[in-house]
């Protein structure tokens, strides 16, 4: 063994085979102030090794001290007790404090108001839990990584999800056994936790357990209460229950099964709080008493001279005292293999091999090759030994002992040992009591890097987050940012200078965002520098909300316009329509295609109003007319309907390129008002809304035809069409005789072919043969084909026969049944006599 | 395998993540829900996840957002899915305004953007007065992979939003799309293109690929040119809007002119589907308990998709040579079935039914819908109707313009033919024609507002505003000539018209249309397969097939209407050969080719047979806002002059 080091195991201790360990991180500064004493405060502390806040104990008497002020502080510091901030506090009595993953600070008052503080400079966003807790009061809470659950004095539990956007909703009514009975205790399983993926709440009532989700309320139906403390394990799988009898049960969570008793002895005192050490272990505190209790029931006795407030871990669990902060955690896995007394594991020969190498000893050798066959996985061992230990020279000896078993393997991929030593060097830069975090190799994977970088930016310290960024080549962009905001609100130099230091120190650094830059300068009061420093945001969506609240309207519509984003580009309109007179407002979109055109739009569908204005003060009668026209199409009301047709063929009239616009409004007036005079003459028929075609084609199928000519002749329809419209409008009467009797009268302007298709296709051949003779312009092939069409096969011959047409007689052959066949031999005889 | 995975374009990734976000948002919401839809969003829900996957999430009703009849007491969860539009965000907070109060119950709103969350929308919910009352999150749904070769934004109004009101939130959702590509595949090395909106989306890629860079020092990396994407052709709809005013004659399209096919379904007779492809077929995602009834009588809705193997053989073909697939395929199964006596022992028997049989009788079923298509398309096709329909387009198309064009097109109009076949005509004479005469103008729309209603002065005074349909002294005036597509000189160096394909065993693109090569897939071709142009024009021509870009056409695309880009992306040294190291240099290279404003089922069919021409030394993958024909565009200007009075 290396000599000077104290040996690890000095720190552990047995419990029913698992080895634990408890150390001391910090003394906290505190301890050199004498009046301060940790009992008079209530502690909570952030996940993964953050920060504490203090606030005094309300249950507690004071001694007064002259002096200070009044009013209450709420002490941020980290766990070396370093000051970070002091909130003085103005807003009413506080019920809770707990902390988010993010390291954001909340604050829940008795009235339900929260304050969620979400850097470490006293900056907060506030919210309500609502009327309900507004009304009733707020008795306590529980924290998770990212929300949290209040529960009001009138039994009602109200979850936040999250801090963002807070949305504080209520979770199913407990169903109390009896309108008497009491909530004892309760927790919380976070929603990465539970089966549903929602929030859920434990609440011990009366004898028995109730599961509460956002819908629903279950009984567990136990008969072994009441219980004092309920505490869900990190990860979710067990419940730890403190029962009136002074025992502790470890049950799954679902209720199906006792894991492990044990009995405190303590019948009448209950702990102040129960918390899981880790996933395997619990921890009771009664103020200065402190019980471990392991995997089978058996515990460890601690006791103290002060309060014990405990901050669980995922992997252990936080004790601070006014004294010292403490960690207690099982012993990792390979380093009781290597350290154990009388391990003979691999890794823990290789750490004895090394001791020999640095005293020289030849025995190294010897011991090396002891255990050469399983000397990969030992040097391993060593590297991951290497992460959990917090003694930096422990972690060096570990570290050389890998080296040395590495060297002397032919193959070895450094990579494990290589990021080991990266993430100690971060472990120990943090540790180091000025920064003053407590994490462990594991919390920090579990944290990732980039948030324990957040949290170093937090805290100002800019330069460290800067050198573990490169270090570990993680995105520096936000440290920069960060840093800058702070220049400008916190920076004495006039404005220029700043910005100058500014855009100095970023200048080619990727993923700078200087809208939010220029942002905390704007909320500073300096504008001119907020100006300046927009210009040099790249993109140009961001600059927009910011240019907005600073009343820069014409540049962020411009800024929107050149991102692209049509969204944005309206959004900013939406902004100046409520804002500015209407003529400024046009004004600004005039001469911005991109903005008219989306104004246009929406008003078409919102407001019809707006565009006429923006179509009158343009000029642009015909979109004018347009409007009113559309608008008339929505009239269900015939006068109106008139009416607007009216207005909108009058803008129209005075100017001569919409002559014909003018004059197709005016026809349309004329034939409502024929057709709405058609209704009231010819019952039970619809002909307003009709065009001009189809009024004439419906007045022909029912037969009224003076009337379809009198409307033909008034709107001065061309002969060809209203041939056509007549013919299609009998034959839907299936008016056959009229059809024949017309097509005596008249010479077709539409030829007779159409006579013969339209008879033919509504069935009727008979009448469609009629036109065949008629159909002079077609060749005579043609009108054979036509008379096979009506079936009439000998008439087809015939046809042949004039023309001549033996092939065509041939081919008439095949079609023709009955009496046809003769006739047409005998023409195909008389073409070609002699066959 | 990181280089394994990189070269491999895998749009099912693309599905599979849309489907897990999908339940994400499910799942955010704790127990039973009303699930309110965005009616725009039901069809591509609908090609994401089966309905049954609503109820397994405990979704008990569904509705659409304009539905006022909500069943509160159902549950008190209510979950909005909705784009992220203005209108959405009113109708909304609307809805939650008017929700009724139970006493002891509060409901619970929860609101999904897609693809994102906007100030906006906020900012509406703020102004109305729900923004407390609601939780909001967004659903970052873009490409919706409808085949292994298409994505699609599925934009229904991208056409409308790109030409007729110019708001251009299509293009920057295109722009978001395709950066999620960039970021996952490479940088496009180069983006090639036409239009002005095109280029307008270059600048607004170009834009955020600034930015992302200034973003994120990580993304640098990502952000080096793609070793497997060659290159991104944009192709702005508003190039080339003949192909889809033409009617569309392969069998894929001509479903899409006569029944219409939308988010990749057609809904069809009971009688046409056939009794066995029950079930299944019917994923139209709107069949939840209380789901409002649609009056569907006796109509079923039918994914036409690539699994379908009869399907897939017919979709890219000429109808003229679909009989005869029909056929060849009603032998194959035949055959198929008959293959069973080749198998004697009990194992061989049990690959048979599992292999051979049991495809076989599900491509029967699909074979005999099929025929009932084909029959109904062939009876339309035959119809005097169509022909002449035809007969002037075709004509117009080979440069013909005559009174008799003009004769026939006023016939149609007096024949009372559908409203948009009439227009799409009359669009098409105006858009190959420079605009019609004055007079000519005039005259036709008397034609169309005596016709069809003088309310459609709104739908010509839309159609103007697009460029579709106008006077030659507008459409020939200097400033429109920087905008308009010369096809009268395109017609020659590009082979647009060609009256000699086989269209059963195609040697040309042309066949799609029978006689007519669409410009769009062209243009496409004068980047990626310059000698077939230069083959189909000039028969074989003197240009290097390894020139990218434009090159070797800039007289061509001096005469498409609006702005040529061609832009090559280039990264940090240091991020391509990274990248380079990543990826391998593989062979194969992909082009995606981005159809903003919409792609007709015929260009698909077109882009489809390049890419086999190319097989092996070339991938095409077709992007869009999505899938559009004639019909769409012109209800698109007709939708104003189709407001229905209000209901008081």
């Amino acid at each position: 063994m290396a000599s000077g080091l104290q040996n690890p195991t000095s720190t552990w201790e047995l419990v029913s085979g698992q080895y634990y360990r408890k150390f001391t991180v910090f003394t906290p500064s505190w301890t050199q102030d004498e009046d301060f004493n940790l009992d008079d405060y209530l502690v909570a502390g952030a996940p993964f090794g953050g920060a504490l806040a203090l606030w005094k104990d309300p249950r507690k008497f004071h001694a007064y001290q002259g002096g200070q002020s009044a009013k209450p502080n709420i002490i941020i510091c980290n766990l070396a007790g370093g000051l970070l901030r002091r909130i003085t506090w103005d807003r009413g009595a506080i019920q809770a404090i707990g902390w988010s993953d993010d390291e954001h600070l909340l604050v829940v008052t008795t009235d339900g108001s929260v304050r969620c503080y979400y850097d470490l400079q006293g900056n907060f966003t506030q919210f309500s839990l609502g009327a309900d807790a507004e009304e009733h009061g707020v008795v306590s809470c529980r924290f998770w990584g990212t929300g949290f659950v209040a529960l009001l004095a009138n039994n009602v539990f109200v979850a936040v999800n999250r801090y963002d956007e807070p949305r504080p909703r209520p979770l199913a009514l407990p169903k109390l056994p009896s309108s008497e009975s009491k909530i004892h205790s309760w927790a919380l399983i976070p929603p990465n936790y539970s089966d549903s993926r929602h929030v859920e709440v434990i609440m011990a009532t009366d004898q028995t357990i109730l599961i509460v989700d956002a819908t629903e309320s279950q009984d567990q139906i136990l008969q072994n209460g009441p219980f004092h403390h309920i505490s869900v394990s990190p990860n979710g799988s067990y419940v730890a229950l403190y029962t009136g009898d002074g025992k502790v049960w470890v049950i799954d969570v679902k209720f199906q099964q006792k894991l492990s008793e044990y009995d405190s002895g303590k019948l009448h005192e209950i702990p102040l709080d129960v918390q899981w050490c880790g996933i395997d272990s619990v921890v009771l505190v009664w103020e200065d008493e402190v019980h471990m209790v392991g995997p089978a029931g058996a515990a460890l006795r601690w006791y103290y001279d002060s309060r014990v407030n405990l901050v669980p871990e995922m992997d252990g669990i936080r004790m601070i005292t006014t004294e010292k902060c403490e960690f207690l955690q099982r012993v990792p896995d390979v380093t009781k293999s290597i350290f154990e007394f009388g391990s003979s594991s691999p890794p823990a020969g290789l750490l004895e091999a090394v001791g020999y190498l640095e005293r020289k000893s030849p025995k190294a050798d010897d011991a090396i090759q002891l255990i050469r066959p399983s000397l990969p996985e030992a040097v391993a061992a060593c590297v991951q030994a290497a992460g959990h230990e917090f003694d930096v020279d422990w972690q060096k000896q570990l570290l050389k002992a890998a080296s040395f078993g590495k060297s002397v393997l032919e193959l070895y991929n450094s990579d494990d040992f290589v990021e080991m030593c990266k993430t100690l060097r971060v472990l120990n830069a943090v540790r180091f009591y000025e920064v003053g975090f407590g994490i462990t190799v594991d919390q920090l994977e579990r944290l990732t890097p980039d948030k324990l970088i957040e949290r170093l930016v937090a805290r100002q310290e800019h330069l460290l987050a800067l050198r573990i960024s490169d270090y570990l080549s993680l995105p520096t962009d936000k440290i920069y940012i960060h840093w800058a905001c702070m220049k400008v609100k916190l920076s004495v130099d006039d404005e220029d200078t700043i910005c100058r230091t500014i855009v100095m120190k970023l200048s080619g650094k990727r993923g700078i965002a200087f809208d939010e830059i220029a942002k905390s300068a704007f909320e500073e009061g300096r504008g001119r520098l907020a100006t300046q420093l927009l210009n040099y945001e790249p993109r140009a969506g961001r600059q927009v909300p910011l240019l907005m609240s600073m009343e820069e309207d014409e540049i962020a519509l411009d800024k929107a316009i050149e991102s692209m984003d049509s969204d944005l580009v309206f959004y900013v309109l939406l902004h100046l329509k409520k804002k500015l007179p209407i003529a400024t407002f046009f004004r600004i979109i005039n001469d911005r295609p991109l903005a008219y055109s989306l104004i246009e739009t929406s008003a078409r569908n919102i407001d019809t109003e707006l565009l006429k204005d923006l179509y009158y003060q343009d000029d642009r009668k015909s979109d004018g007319a347009n409007v009113i026209l559309r608008e008339s199409l929505m009239q269900e009301n015939f006068t109106t309907r008139i009416d607007k047709l009216k207005l909108a063929s009058k803008l129209l009239k005075d100017s001569k390129e919409h002559a014909l616009d003018a004059s197709a409004l005016e026809e349309s007036i004329k034939l409502l008002t024929m057709q709405e005079s058609l209704e009231r003459d010819v019952f039970e028929e619809t002909f307003v809304g009709l065009s001009l075609n189809d009024t004439i084609f419906k007045l022909t199928r029912l037969g009224f035809h003076p009337r379809a000519n009198k409307i033909r002749s008034e709107f001065k329809m061309p002969d060809k069409r209203f041939w056509w419209i007549k013919l299609r409008g009998l034959v839907a009467k299936r008016e056959w005789a009229e059809i024949e009797e017309w097509s005596k009268l008249k010479t077709s302007p539409i030829g007779w072919e159409p006579f013969f298709n339209e008879c033919l296709s509504a069935g009727n051949t008979k009448v469609a043969s009629i036109f065949i003779p008629k159909c002079r312009n077609l060749g005579h092939a043609e009108r054979i084909n036509m008379w096979v069409q009506c079936g009439m096969i000998v008439k087809a011959g015939e046809e042949a026969l004039l023309a001549k047409d033996y092939n065509s007689l041939e081919s008439l052959l095949p079609k023709a049944t009955g009496a046809a066949v003769p006739e047409i031999q005998k023409m195909m005889q008389k073409l070609r006599p002699g066959r | 395998m990181v280089a394994e995975r990189a070269t491999e374009f895998d749009p099912s990734k693309i599905k599979d993540q849309a489907l897990r976000d999908l339940c994400n948002v499910l799942e955010g919401v704790r127990g039973k829900k009303s699930l309110v839809v965005d009616k725009a969003l039901s069809g591509p829900l609908g090609l994401i996840a089966q309905p049954s996957l609503l109820q397994d999430y405990g979704v008990v009703q569904l509705h659409w957002i304009e539905d006022d009849n909500i069943d509160y007491t159902a549950s008190k969860n209510i979950l909005y899915i909705a784009r992220c539009t203005a209108k959405n965000a009113y109708s909304i907070a609307s809805q939650i305004k008017n929700a009724p109060r139970i006493p002891g119950q509060d409901l619970e709103h929860s609101l999904f953007f897609v693809p994102r969350r906007t100030p906006l929308c906020d900012r509406i919910l703020e102004d109305e007065g729900v923004f407390g009352d609601v939780t909001i999150n967004e659903y970052p749904l873009y490409f919706i992979p409808l085949e292994p070769d298409i994505l699609s934004l599925e934009l229904d109004d991208a056409f409308e939003d790109l030409y007729l009101h110019k708001t251009y939130t299509s293009i920057f959702n295109s722009a978001k799309a395709l950066m999620l590509l960039q970021q996952q595949y490479g940088l496009f090395p180069r983006i090639t293109g036409q239009g002005d909106k095109g280029k307008k989306l270059l600048d607004a890629l170009l834009r955020m690929r600034n930015e992302a860079a200034a973003e994120d020092a990580s993304t640098s990396m990502a952000l080096a040119p793609s070793s497997i994407i060659e290159n991104l052709v944009i192709i702005d709809r508003e190039t080339d809007f003949v192909t889809p005013l033409l009617t569309q004659l392969t069998y894929e399209g001509l479903i899409d002119e006569i029944f219409g096919i939308n988010n990749s379904h057609v809904e069809l007779e009971a009688s046409v589907v056939g009794t066995a492809m029950q079930g299944p077929t019917e994923t139209t995602g709107r069949s939840v308990g209380t789901a409002p009834a649609a009056p569907q009588g006796k109509k079923r809705k039918v994914l036409l998709e690539g699994s379908d193997r009869v399907f897939t053989d017919l979709r890219n073909n000429n109808f003229s040579a679909v009989p005869a697939i029909l056929k060849k395929t009603a032998l194959r199964i035949d055959a198929d079935f008959k293959k069973k006596d080749d198998y004697k022992t009990v194992s061989e028997m049990k690959t048979y039914v599992t292999k051979v049989l049991g495809p076989a009788q599900k491509d029967r079923t699909s074979l005999s819908m099929h025929f009932n298509i084909a029959e109904i398309i062939q009876k339309h096709i035959n119809t005097e109707l169509f022909e002449k329909t035809l007969e002037v387009q075709q004509s117009l198309i080979a440069g013909y313009s005559s009174t008799q064009q003009h004769e026939l097109m006023t016939e149609l109009i007096a024949r009372g033919a559908s409203l948009e076949t009439v227009l799409r005509l009359l669009c098409l004479y105006s858009c190959v024609s420079t605009g019609f005469k004055p007079k000519d103008f005039d005259l036709f729309r008397r034609e169309i507002l005596q016709g069809y209603g003088y309310e459609h002065v709104l739908t010509l005074d839309a159609l103007d505003k697009v460029a579709l349909l106008q006077s030659r002294t507008v459409a020939g005036s200097a400033a429109a000539a920087a905008t308009r597509t010369n096809y009268d000189y395109l017609r020659k160096p590009l082979r647009l018209f060609s009256e000699s394909v086989n269209e059963s065993d195609p040697d040309d693109i042309v066949y799609v249309y029978s006689v007519y090569a669409p410009l769009s897939v062209r243009l496409v071709q004068c980047v990626i397969q310059k000698s077939a142009v230069a083959q189909a024009a000039r028969g074989g021509g003197s240009l290097n097939p390894n020139s990218a870009g434009w090159k070797g056409f800039e007289d061509v695309v001096k005469n498409v209407g609006g702005k040529t880009f061609d832009e090559v992306q280039k990264g940090e040294d240091k991020a391509v050969r990274a990248r380079m190291i990543l990826d391998g240099q593989n062979e194969k290279k992909i082009t995606v080719v981005f159809f903003l404003g919409g792609i007709t089922y015929t260009e698909i069919a077109a882009l489809r047979w390049i890419a086999k021409q190319e097989e092996g030394k070339r991938q095409i993958i077709i992007a869009t806002t999505g899938i559009i024909n004639g019909n769409n565009i012109i209800r698109a200007a007709t939708t104003a002059a189709r407001t229905k009075p209000r209901q008081t």
